[in-house]
């Protein structure tokens, strides 16, 4: 006959803490492995806008941001985008340069595509549509979420990179042609990949897609 | 050896991707933003720590004391709130860089102008007796880079005496002197006669400080003109 051993209260309490652990554990590995967990997901097909047709949906790894574009202020700016992200240019492009807490860039074409990325020149490539002239007249104030057109050294250089803001820039100000704002999933920003120890991302993220809300 | 090794090693580690705003703007580290709301939108900056530029390190300067700062800081901005928002993009000047003993290649001097980084670095502790006056006379030699078609040299030599020549470089004479002369004689001072470019911010300087210019001789008198039709040419609302 088997003796039936009661656990004793150590024996019980080392197993609680085992099974706590576990939970523990596995808990973060999920956490950690998801980064995107706690970001919220905006759908823009159940969302209202006062201006429907400046409004650019970026998709990205932890969901969708939703841009509003601000033609009065950079007519020839938005245009431009406008025409790159109605020909599906940004889909697969990758965020090359993300500073952590401060701004996120993409827009490379020739040379930040997904599969053919080039290390050595990325950041200097073209749309192949030309450059555009600054439009810095117009006071703006970069604040969190501002959405500007990258430029070189000099001015009216501007091409099909941009960056979105995670700080506060004033300024920035008549120094980058602003093209819009962030309006919702500024949290989703946040969460794309950056080195520690440099601005250039290796392997980075890529822009699943962008369109315009109304093509 | 292996000591050095691990703090290089934890530097290395440890630090971060930074984005120093200010420096990819305007190339100069270790400034922070002092004001940057003026009227005609000139952005006020200064050094927090030391700072040295150039390819050959030779230009330094300093961090001032909080006091000092506060206090030349309401002078510079008094004096260049004379010029609209306007005129300074023309010109091409949007930053200004307060440090003081600021020096290139060990040679003092009152500001460094650049209006390819639209940048002007000011001494704030260069003399007090002419220190409003050179910081117009740093702004022109702005206004001067930026249009040196419109200033010509040859054509404001002329106006001198046919015997008088410019030295060939303004550190090149011992002629330094800030003083305003009491008889005039085609120059304001004694650092006028450096060479054309000195000559012509010393005019621009002395009018905009607004000197008393009782018995103007002839050949100054020219001078005057000249540079006075010239701002015209760029800004026709600049008001000397």
């Amino acid at each position: 006959m088997i003796e039936k051993i009661k656990p004793s209260r150590s024996e019980k309490i080392i197993f609680s803490f085992v099974i706590i652990l576990a939970i523990f554990s596995f808990g973060s590995f999920f956490l950690i492995k998801n980064k995107c967990f706690f970001v919220k997901n905006y759908n823009p097909q159940k969302m209202i806008f006062n201006d429907p047709k400046n409004i650019a949906i970026l998709n990205i790894t932890c969901g969708n941001v939703i841009i509003k574009l601000y033609p009065d202020i950079s007519p020839e700016s938005v245009k431009r985008f406008k025409k790159l992200v109605r020909s599906n240019a940004y889909d697969d492009i990758a965020f090359h340069r993300v500073i952590k807490g401060t701004l996120v860039q993409a827009g490379d074409l020739e040379f930040g595509k997904k599969g053919s990325i080039d290390y050595g020149k990325i950041g200097t490539g073209k749309s192949g549509l030309g450059t555009i002239n600054s439009e810095i007249d117009t006071p703006f104030s970069f604040d969190r979420g501002s959405v500007g057109l990258v430029r070189a050294q000099n001015y009216n250089t501007e091409d099909s990179q941009f960056f979105i803001l995670l700080r506060d820039e004033p300024l920035y100000e008549s120094e980058y042609t602003p093209i819009g704002k962030v309006i919702y999933g500024l949290e989703a920003l946040e969460k794309i990949k950056y080195l520690d120890k440099s601005q250039y991302v290796l392997r980075p993220d890529f822009i699943n897609s962008l369109r315009m809300l109304i093509n | 050896m292996y000591l050095i090794r691990v703090i290089l090693i934890s530097l290395f580690i440890f630090s971060q991707a930074q984005a120093d705003t200010i420096y990819n703007l305007i190339k100069i580290p270790n400034l922070e933003i002092y004001n940057i709301k003026s009227q005609n939108k000139l952005r006020y900056l200064y050094a927090e720590r030391p700072f040295t530029l150039g390819i050959k390190k030779n230009i330094n300067c300093y961090n001032s004391e909080k006091n000092i700062l506060d206090q030349k800081y309401q002078i510079i901005k008094r004096n260049l709130d004379k010029y609209s928002k306007e005129f300074l993009k023309k010109i091409n000047l949007k930053y200004i860089v307060m440090c003081e003993d600021l020096s290139i290649s060990k040679i003092n001097t009152a500001g460094i102008p650049d209006h390819v980084t639209k940048t002007l670095i000011l001494d704030i502790k260069f003399n007090e007796n002419y220190f409003e006056r050179v910081i117009h006379h740093e702004v022109f030699h702005i206004i001067n880079d930026s249009f040196k078609e419109l200033f010509n040299e040859v054509v404001w030599s002329n106006f001198n005496v046919k015997e008088f020549r410019y030295a060939e470089c303004s550190t090149c004479t011992n002629k330094l002197g800030l003083n305003t002369n009491k008889s005039t004689k085609g120059f304001f001072t004694e650092y006028s006669e450096s060479t054309p470019s000195e000559d012509m911010a010393e005019v621009f300087s002395h009018l905009m400080v607004g000197v008393k210019l009782n018995n103007v001789d002839p050949i100054l008198e020219k001078k005057i003109q000249f540079i006075k039709t010239n701002l015209l040419k760029i800004d026709k609302n600049f008001i000397l």
